[in-house]
């Protein structure tokens, strides 16, 4: 068989914007992903005990499940029990930011605790409060050793879009999915659909790659 | 009137009690070198004075304002008392000189030109100008324990901590930063000091108190009891050290 390059370039205009909402839904998920979890994170490692174990049972659940269901769930269910009603994208932006916050909350608790202790005598020894400490020594600390695998987490959520293809948001994937019912050009279309993913995620890659060089691991 | 006053402190660890009933009085422009084996709660004592570590019965003033007394009282004499530490624990993430400049911006507002100053003053005393811009991974155990020092005075102190200061440092850069030390002493600043530097304690030592099983078992001057150890346990005890 041969590769028909034309069925790609008529399919590229609608391929390009399934991969703008793609990135729309990942980036929106991410920032309040990555916020809640740095909160949940804090909460796990200073935290009272009432607050860290609540915190403990939502990772553990939202760890504990596929993230497809929590997709299911939070389009189909959540609408039925809530009587709301709830749009494709948003069910999106909700299931990537709940998703990525357990983990993340994880991935900060981690890099929070693994800074020195001493650290924090010598700011609290100064006179300083624990929450200065925090945001002037240990925090900015703590977020150099965060970078990789918050970028790991970035590259999974985008990846992870694709699954909202089963309630019928138009990302990329979906968008390949669609036109490939209507030209049946399964290895071309496929081949552009990874090829776009591919190179947003390698700028993903990069961004984070050249934040790294920014603020080394100390 | 005494700077540091403990009073009857109790203090456990868990279910281990570390101090039963420690008194102890520092005065003003007093040296003590505190010397004790492992374990004996040298160390705790002076995390104490700071309220790094709390107590649970009894009290301990600074200055006038006690661990127990809550928020303002705590930072108050964190203000008060300067700590240098085994590990140093310098910001890794900030110069020597920012290090320094530090602690007078962010609790005694300063601004950056009158920290930077003091900053630059501070690391010269130290003997550490040419190195203010560097990190600390670029400098030695003897330098960083420097700028440790100098980041401990930027504060204004009244009172300077030493938790085992040269321990982590081969024995050839101890002697910078015991002299930095003595420097300090000779000025009249008030000083408590834990360490194994026998040596030291009888130099710039005025009062020497040996620890054991967290109780305060000798008490003295460093001349009478490093001459004449009263006990057995303290000869012995500096016969390992020496």
């Amino acid at each position: 068989m041969s590769f028909d390059w034309s069925a790609v370039i008529a399919a590229l205009p609608q391929l390009l914007q399934g991969a703008e909402l793609t990135v729309f839904i990942a980036a929106i998920g991410l920032i309040l992903g990555i916020s809640v979890g740095m909160l949940l994170g804090m909460l796990r490692a200073f935290g009272p005990m009432p607050v860290n174990a609540l915190v403990q049972v939502y990772v553990a659940f939202i760890r504990g499940t596929p993230l497809i269901v929590q997709i299911m769930f939070i389009y189909f269910a959540l609408p039925i029990l809530m009587h709301i009603r709830i749009q494709g994208v948003t069910a999106g932006i909700i299931a990537i930011a709940i998703n990525s916050s357990a983990y993340v909350a994880e991935i900060v608790r981690g890099s929070l605790l693994s800074i020195s202790k001493g650290l924090t005598e010598a700011g609290l020894a100064m006179g300083l409060p624990f929450w200065k400490v925090l945001v002037f020594i240990t925090g900015p600390l703590a977020f150099r050793r965060l970078i990789p695998p918050l970028g790991n987490q970035c590259i999974t959520s985008l990846k992870d879009t694709s699954l909202l293809l089963v309630i019928g948001v138009s990302e990329l994937t979906f968008t390949g999915q669609e036109i490939i019912a209507d030209n049946f050009r399964a290895v071309e279309i496929w081949s552009a659909v990874a090829v776009i993913y591919f190179v947003m995620l390698s700028a993903v890659g990069l961004f984070w790659q050249y934040v790294e060089r920014r603020m080394p691991i100390l | 009137m005494s700077i540091v006053e403990f009073s009857n402190v109790q203090k456990s660890f868990g279910p281990h009690k570390i101090f039963n009933g420690i008194n102890l009085e520092i005065m003003p422009r007093e040296v003590v070198v505190v010397i004790g084996p492992s374990g004996s709660g040298k160390s705790t004592l002076l995390r104490c004075i700071n309220a790094l570590e709390s107590i649970e019965g009894g009290d301990i003033r600074v200055d006038g304002y006690s661990v127990k007394g809550g928020r303002n009282d705590i930072r108050n004499i964190r203000l008060e008392a300067g700590m240098v530490f085994q590990q140093f624990n310098l910001f890794p993430q900030m110069t020597a000189l920012e290090n320094v400049m530090f602690g007078p911006m962010r609790v005694r507002k300063a601004t950056r030109r009158e920290a930077r100053e003091l900053a630059l003053a501070l690391l010269e005393k130290v003997g550490l100008s040419e190195r203010a811009n560097h990190y600390p991974a670029e400098l030695s155990g003897g330098q960083q324990q420097r700028v440790a020092i100098a980041r401990a005075l930027a504060i204004r102190p009244k009172l300077m901590l030493f938790d085992e200061p040269t321990s982590a440092l081969d024995p050839e850069l101890r002697q910078e930063v015991l002299k930095v030390m003595q420097t300090l002493a000779e000025e009249g600043m008030t000083m408590v000091i834990v360490t194994h530097e026998i040596e030291f304690a009888r130099k710039a030592g005025t009062r020497l108190l040996f620890m054991e099983g967290g109780k305060i078992a000798h008490d003295g001057t460093p001349g009478e009891l490093l001459a004449n150890p009263p006990s057995e346990r303290l000869r012995d005890f500096l016969q390992h050290v020496v």
